[in-house]
C-alpha cells in the first residue's frame, strides 16, 4: 500500500505536466471546433456552431489536397528512408576504414534544427543563384525550378527529408543488428539458407519491431512537417508541399479562424492515429492473429 | 581661493551651463528620469529604416534618455504574428509595434492601440518640444482614428517605384538596336505594351551577349503572400483595378457579377501582363519576395521593375551590396489609358504608397517612455540620415534637408518623385480583414503563377472565394 502510495507520488509531477500541458490544450482546442471564432471578423467573439467546421472540412479542396499531399510526402519519405536507413545499418556492422568518422558525419544532419535545414535546402535549391539548380543547368542542362515546377518542388522536399531523417533510422536498425543473437542465423546457414531466405525469415522478423518503431515515429513526424517546408518553398508552388501541417498554420495564424483550425487540428490527430493503427493492425496484429493455427 | 568664493563660483557656472544648455536637450534628459532602468520593447519587419532604428535611433534615445530599447526586427510574417499574438493575448511583450499601413484598420478595429494624440495630451509632461505632428505629411492619415487622433507615428513611407538601369537606357548601342527592332526611341515605359516590349527587348540582349540579365523583375514568389501584394497593390492599379477590386460600397462585392472588379476584363488583363512578364524575369522571380527583388536589380540582373522604395537608396548609392550604383533611373509605373488621368482626378492611383508606423499597444506596461521614444524619432533633427540610409520620408521637413538633397540626385530624383508624385499613389484599403482574405484567395493566385490555372480562372475562383469569406467573416451581408 505504502509502495503504490510512493508510486503515485512519484509519477504526480509527470502526470500534472500532462495534464496541464498536454490535456487541457487538446481539450481547449476541442472545445474551440464547435465555435465560429476570427478575431477579425466582424463579430470576433466565440459563436457556437455546432458540427458545422467538421463539416466544411469535408469539402474544403485546399484541405483534402493538403492532406493528400501529406500522405503523399509521409509514404514516399518514410519508405525510402526505412530502405535505405537498412542498408545503412548493415554497411555500418561491417568493418571498413574510417568507419567512425563516416557514422559520425552520417549522423549530423540529425543534430541540425528543421528550420535550418530548410533554410540550407532553400540557399541550396534558390533558381537562378543554387549551387543545385545552376549545375544542372551547366553540366546536363536541366532547368531545375523548384519555386516553378509543382513536381521538382515536391521531390526537392521527399529528398530534404530523406536526408535529414535517414540518420536517425540508420541508428535504430543499427542498434536492433548490433543486439541480434548469433545463433538464428548460424541456424541458419546450417539449414542451408539463402542470403534472401536468412533475410526474410531471420533478419526481417528479428528486426521488425524496430523497423516499427522507426516507422510510426518517421511518419508521425512525416504527418506534421511545417518548419523544413516553409523555408523551402513556403507551401509552393501553387498547392504542391502545401502539407497539412503548413495548411492548418496558416488558417489558424495568419487567417486567425480558430475555430476551423481547431477542427483541422483535431481531424488531422484523429487521422494520423487511424493511420498508425491501420498499419500496425496490418504488420503486428495480423500476425498475432495467426499465431493459433 | 576661500570656501566661500569657490562655492559662489561654482554657482555661477552652473547657471551659465543652465542658461546655454538648450531646453529640448534637457527635456529627453529630465523627462526619461521618471524612467531610469526600464527597458521598453519593439518589434517590427527587418528593412532599411526599422534597421536603422535598431542600429542608431534607439541606442541614441538610450544615451539621452536612460531608457534602454530591444528592437526585434524579423522577418515579416513573423513580425505580424508575434505583435498579434501579443496584443490578442494582452501579454505586455511589446511596447510598441510596428502597424504596416495596411494593417491598421485591423488593429483599430480590434482596439489594440493607445490613441498618442490623447495620451501625449493627458500626460503634457510627455510632450517633447519637438514632436508636431502637424509636420507629418499627409501620410500620417492613414493612422488616424475617425475623430483624427493618431493611433502610430510614421516611421518610414515610400512608393513603389518603377526603376530602370539608366546605363542600359543611355547606352548608345543598347538605344540603336531598340530602336532598329521597334522604331521608336527607348525610354522608360509609359505603357504596359512598352513595357512589355522593353522586357522582351532586353532579355533577348542578355541572351545574345551572354550575360544575365533579363528584362523584368517580378515579384512572384509562389508561396508567399508577396506575390499577391505585387498584383493587387502594384500592377491591378495600373489596369484601374483599385482595392483589390472588391467594392466596400457594394456590400463589399468582388465578383464583377455582383458589381466588383476583381474577375473583370481588366483584372484580367492585368494578371495576364503580370505573368507573361515572367518570361522575361530573371529564374528567382517566382522564389522572391520585395527582398529579392531589390536584390535582383542590386544585382544587375533585370533591366527593369516594379521596387519598394525603400530599397531605392541603398540600390542607388550603396556599392557594398549593390552593383548598380550610379546606374539607377526612377519613374513612374505603366499604366493603361485613363489611369493616369483617374489619379491626377483622385479617383484612382497608379500604385502603392506603402511604409508604416509604431504604435503602443494597450497591452504595453511601459507606455509612457514607448511614447517618449516615438516621439524621439519623430523629431525633424533625426529624419535627414534616416531618410538616407533607408529612403522613407514621413515630415514634410525633411525634403529640404540638404542631406537629402544630395541623395535625390544620387537617386534620380527619388525623393523628389515622392514628394511630388507622391498623391497618385495609395496605401492599402480600409479594410480590417486583410490576412483573412488574403489567405483565402492567394493559394489560388499561386497557382495561377505556378501554371495550374489560368488567369481567367484563378481570378473567377479569387472573387467567388473572396465573396464566401467575406459573407463568413460578416462583412458581406
Amino acid at each position: 500500500m505504502q509502495s503504490q502510495t510512493l508510486g503515485w507520488l512519484l509519477l504526480a509531477p509527470t502526470l500534472l505536466i500532462l495534464a496541464v500541458f498536454g490535456l487541457t490544450p487538446f481539450l481547449y482546442v476541442l472545445v474551440v471546433s464547435f465555435f465560429d471564432w476570427n478575431s477579425f471578423a466582424a463579430d470576433p467573439t466565440m459563436r457556437f456552431s455546432g458540427l458545422s467546421n467538421y463539416r466544411h472540412l469535408v469539402f474544403d479542396k485546399g484541405f483534402l489536397m493538403a492532406l493528400w499531399n501529406t500522405f503523399k510526402f509521409g509514404v514516399f519519405a518514410v519508405v525510402s528512408q526505412i530502405v535505405l536507413g537498412y542498408f545503412l545499418a548493415q554497411l555500418f556492422m561491417k568493418d571498413f576504414p574510417l568507419k567512425g568518422f563516416f557514422r559520425t558525419i552520417h549522423t549530423l544532419p540529425l543534430m541540425i534544427a528543421p528550420v535550418a535545414v530548410g533554410a540550407t535546402w532553400r540557399l541550396m535549391t534558390v533558381p537562378g543563384l543554387g549551387p543545385i539548380p545552376y549545375y544542372l543547368n551547366q553540366w546536363f542542362g536541366y532547368e531545375f525550378l523548384i519555386s516553378r515546377f509543382a513536381g521538382q518542388a515536391f521531390m526537392t522536399a521527399v529528398i530534404m527529408d530523406i536526408w535529414h531523417w535517414t540518420p536517425l533510422v540508420t541508428l535504430t536498425l543499427l542498434a536492433a543488428l548490433s543486439s541480434m543473437p548469433k545463433e538464428p542465423f548460424e541456424q541458419a546457414q546450417i539449414d542451408g539458407a539463402n542470403r534472401y531466405q536468412t533475410f526474410w525469415y531471420v533478419t526481417l522478423p528479428m528486426l521488425k519491431p524496430a523497423i516499427l518503431s522507426a516507422l510510426f515515429i518517421r511518419l508521425m513526424d512525416a504527418m506534421r512537417t511545417v518548419d523544413e517546408i516553409w523555408m523551402l518553398t513556403g507551401g509552393g508552388p501553387g498547392s504542391a508541399t502545401r502539407f497539412i501541417g503548413l495548411y492548418i498554420w496558416r488558417i489558424v495564424f495568419p487567417k486567425t479562424d480558430y475555430g476551423y483550425g481547431s477542427a483541422m487540428s483535431l481531424i488531422t490527430l484523429y487521422l494520423t492515429i487511424v493511420l498508425c493503427w491501420l498499419l500496425y493492425a496490418g504488420l503486428v496484429a495480423r500476425r498475432d492473429l495467426r499465431k493459433p493455427e | 581661493m576661500s570656501g566661500l568664493k569657490r562655492m559662489m563660483l561654482g554657482a555661477l557656472a552652473a547657471g551659465l551651463m543652465a542658461g546655454v544648455t538648450p531646453a529640448k536637450a534637457d527635456f529627453w534628459a529630465d523627462a526619461g528620469k521618471e524612467f531610469s532602468g526600464v527597458t521598453i520593447r519593439g518589434i517590427s519587419e527587418s528593412t532599411p529604416p526599422s534597421n536603422y532604428v535598431k542600429n542608431v535611433l534607439g541606442p541614441a534615445f538610450t544615451k539621452a534618455t536612460g531608457i534602454n530599447v530591444e528592437f526585434e526586427a524579423t522577418s515579416w510574417d513573423q513580425m505580424y504574428d508575434k505583435a498579434i499574438k501579443d496584443m490578442e493575448a494582452n501579454t505586455g511583450i511589446y511596447d510598441f509595434v510596428y502597424i504596416e499601413q495596411d494593417a491598421v484598420y485591423g488593429y483599430l478595429s480590434r482596439d489594440f492601440l493607445v490613441d498618442l494624440t490623447k495620451f501625449i495630451a493627458e500626460n503634457p509632461k510627455l510632450k517633447a518640444p519637438d514632436y508636431d505632428p502637424a509636420n507629418f505629411t499627409t501620410f500620417a492619415n492613414y493612422f488616424k482614428g475617425k475623430d483624427g487622433d493618431l493611433f502610430g507615428v510614421p516611421m518610414e513611407a515610400f512608393i513603389k517605384v518603377y526603376l530602370y538601369r539608366k546605363d542600359l537606357f543611355e547606352d548608345p548601342a543598347v538605344k540603336a538596336a531598340f530602336k532598329a527592332k521597334y522604331n521608336r526611341d527607348l525610354a522608360p515605359a509609359k505603357n504596359h505594351a512598352e513595357y512589355t516590349e522593353i522586357a522582351d527587348f532586353f532579355t533577348q540582349w542578355g541572351k545574345d551577349k551572354g550575360i544575365e540579365l533579363w528584362g523584368s523583375t517580378v515579384q512572384a514568389n509562389t508561396g508567399h503572400p508577396a506575390s499577391w501584394y505585387e498584383y493587387v497593390e502594384s500592377v491591378a492599379p495600373t489596369f484601374g483595378v483599385y482595392n483589390w477590386g472588391i467594392d466596400p460600397a457594394n456590400n463589399f462585392a468582388a465578383t464583377v457579377e455582383h458589381g466588383g472588379k476583381m474577375n473583370s476584363p481588366e483584372a484580367k488583363a492585368a494578371l495576364q501582363f503580370w505573368l507573361d512578364l515572367l518570361k522575361n524575369a530573371p529564374p528567382e522571380s517566382t522564389a522572391s519576395t520585395w527582398d529579392e527583388v531589390a536584390a535582383t536589380f542590386a544585382a544587375g540582373r533585370a533591366a527593369q521593375g516594379l521596387v519598394y522604395g525603400e530599397n531605392a537608396a541603398w540600390i542607388a548609392t550603396d556599392d557594398s551590396k549593390s552593383k548598380v550604383v550610379g546606374k539607377v533611373g526612377v519613374a513612374l509605373p505603366p499604366v493603361e489609358p485613363g489611369v493616369m488621368e483617374a489619379a491626377e482626378a483622385g479617383t484612382g492611383y497608379i500604385g502603392y504608397y506603402d511604409g508604416g508606423a509604431f504604435g503602443i499597444p494597450h497591452s504595453s506596461k511601459n507606455k509612457g517612455a514607448a511614447a517618449l521614444f516615438l516621439e524621439y524619432i519623430a523629431q525633424p533633427s533625426v529624419q535627414a540620415d534616416w531618410a538616407v540610409a533607408g529612403s522613407r520620408i514621413t515630415l514634410q521637413s525633411t525634403y529640404d534637408d540638404p542631406k537629402v538633397k544630395a541623395q535625390d540626385a544620387k537617386t534620380d530624383g527619388y525623393y523628389t518623385l515622392m514628394r511630388d508624385q507622391g498623391k497618385l499613389f495609395a496605401g492599402a484599403p480600409a479594410y480590417p480583414f486583410h490576412n483573412q482574405l488574403r489567405e483565402a484567395v492567394a493559394p489560388i493566385f499561386w497557382q495561377a503563377i505556378s501554371g495550374e490555372l489560368s488567369a481567367s480562372d484563378a481570378l473567377d475562383q479569387m472573387a467567388t472565394t473572396a465573396e464566401a469569406e467575406l459573407t463568413k467573416l460578416g462583412y458581406r451581408k
